[in-house]
């Protein structure tokens, strides 16, 4: 039997496509317009080549402000993926404190990035912070505006306690569907609790951890609004990730034509690393 | 069905050849002589230059080409060296990732120009082709 072809319904897609021609596409194409051209204002615009990719693969300050990324990304899967699955691990399994959990986890979730950053920078400060004062009064020398190990564990502190939730929440719903049978059989098997997390629980919750490595991945190497608020990439440059840097080239120092070679090389990575992870979730997906 | 289909990607093939004739008439002159890198609407919206404009028409061209051999000669996804199942859209994904980072890389090691780093790109391209 001939399958009968009608294409008309790709035409539903075309108000998607105006959508984003508006807000991606067009924005992308002028991206790359000021990445091959130097300005000094006016919008009179004088080719300059290659030049700006050159000087940004080849600048120390770029670099280094992605050193400061990878870091920080590392840092902060190394903490809230683990940690994520312990909260999982250990949140009652039904009942009306299942819920009370499920709700409190969901809160951090909920509040604005820019919240988060002020929340957190009033926090931390020595002279009225509830954080900042109290090291301060136990004899810690804390201050996350003048050191730069301070500004580091404030700003991966401050994520630690935005993202974990996300991690927990999509592992527990991971484990929420393991058949009772599974723990039953193990249990026969007088397997350890060890045991029981490395051949149940952590194959099962395989797909979403992926997920949420994907979501933490991501989030934390284009984050820049929460760092902003605290820190302002300071002291000095060091809390500066690469959009603070990016953001500062671009809006700061107005130099259009080096900051859209630097976001297009980013924008090049990120979409490496999505391609890598997409087409790593897909074929968990095909051998399952 | 096939008749329309070819006729509509025919039509839209001399659209497309139309566009990139029209994009050269509006390289400006500069002493007598056609300056390539030169605004394209001084002034304008979107600071366009020639290079970058073939490059959008020459992906979109690129894009219009392997839709329509989507649907003229369907293809069932394969498994390649990579152990990943690829479709021709997905290879020319790969093929233009890739291509970009080919172009970065000799950027940086050897610098201007670039045509090397494209020359090394389309190899890489008939190989992700061929073998992905």
């Amino acid at each position: 039997m001939e399958k009968p072809l009608n294409n008309r319904a790709w035409f539903l897609v075309l108000p998607v496509l105006a959508l984003v021609a508006f807000s991606a596409v067009l924005p992308l194409m002028t991206v790359v317009n000021y990445s091959v051209q130097d300005t000094f204002g006016n919008n009179q615009f004088f080719w300059a080549g290659l030049e700006w990719f050159q000087d940004t693969i080849h600048s120390d300050r770029v670099r280094a402000a992605l050193g400061r990324q990878i870091l920080f990304s590392a840092i902060i899967l190394a903490i809230e993926i683990p940690l994520g699955i312990f909260v999982a691990l250990n949140m009652p399994k039904k009942g009306a404190w299942a819920s009370f959990c499920l709700v409190t986890m969901a809160l951090p979730l909920l509040i604005p990035w820019n919240v988060v950053g002020t929340i957190w920078q009033v926090f931390g400060r020595v002279d009225i912070g509830l954080l900042g004062y109290t090291l301060t009064k136990l004899g810690i020398d804390y201050n996350y505006v003048n050191d730069a190990l301070d500004a580091w564990i404030t700003v991966v502190v401050m994520d630690v306690w935005h993202w974990t939730s996300l991690v927990a929440l999509l592992c527990y719903a991971g484990l929420q569907s393991i058949p009772d049978a599974y723990y039953q059989a193990a249990k026969i098997d007088q397997a350890s609790r060890w045991k029981v997390f490395r051949y149940i629980e952590l194959p099962k919750m395989q797909g979403v951890l992926l997920i949420a490595v994907l979501l933490r991945f991501m989030d934390s190497f284009m984050i820049y609004t929460e760092p902003f608020v605290v820190t302002g990439g300071g002291p000095g440059n060091a809390t500066t990730f690469l959009s603070i840097d990016l953001v500062k080239m671009a809006v700061g120092q107005f130099d259009l034509g080096p900051a859209a070679a630097f976001s297009l090389i980013y924008f090049l990575m990120i979409l490496l690393i999505s391609f890598v992870f997409y087409t790593v979730m897909t074929k968990e997906g095909e051998t399952l | 069905m096939r008749k329309s289909v070819n006729l509509g990607f025919a039509i839209l093939g001399i659209v497309w050849l139309g566009f990139a004739f029209w994009l050269t008439t509006l390289v400006p002159m500069r002493d007598d002589a056609r300056d390539w890198f030169g605004s394209l609407n001084p002034g304008g919206w979107m600071a366009w230059t020639f290079p970058s404009a073939l490059f959008f028409t020459i992906i979109a061209g690129l894009l219009i080409l392997f839709t329509y051999l989507a649907i003229r000669f369907p293809e069932t996804p394969r498994k390649g060296v990579l152990g990943i199942t690829t479709t021709r859209g997905d290879r020319l994904f790969i093929s233009l990732l890739g291509s970009a980072f080919i172009c970065l890389i000799w950027l940086g090691a050897i610098g201007t120009p670039v045509w090397g780093g494209l020359a090394c790109a389309i190899i890489y391209a008939a190989a992700v082709f061929r073998w992905v």
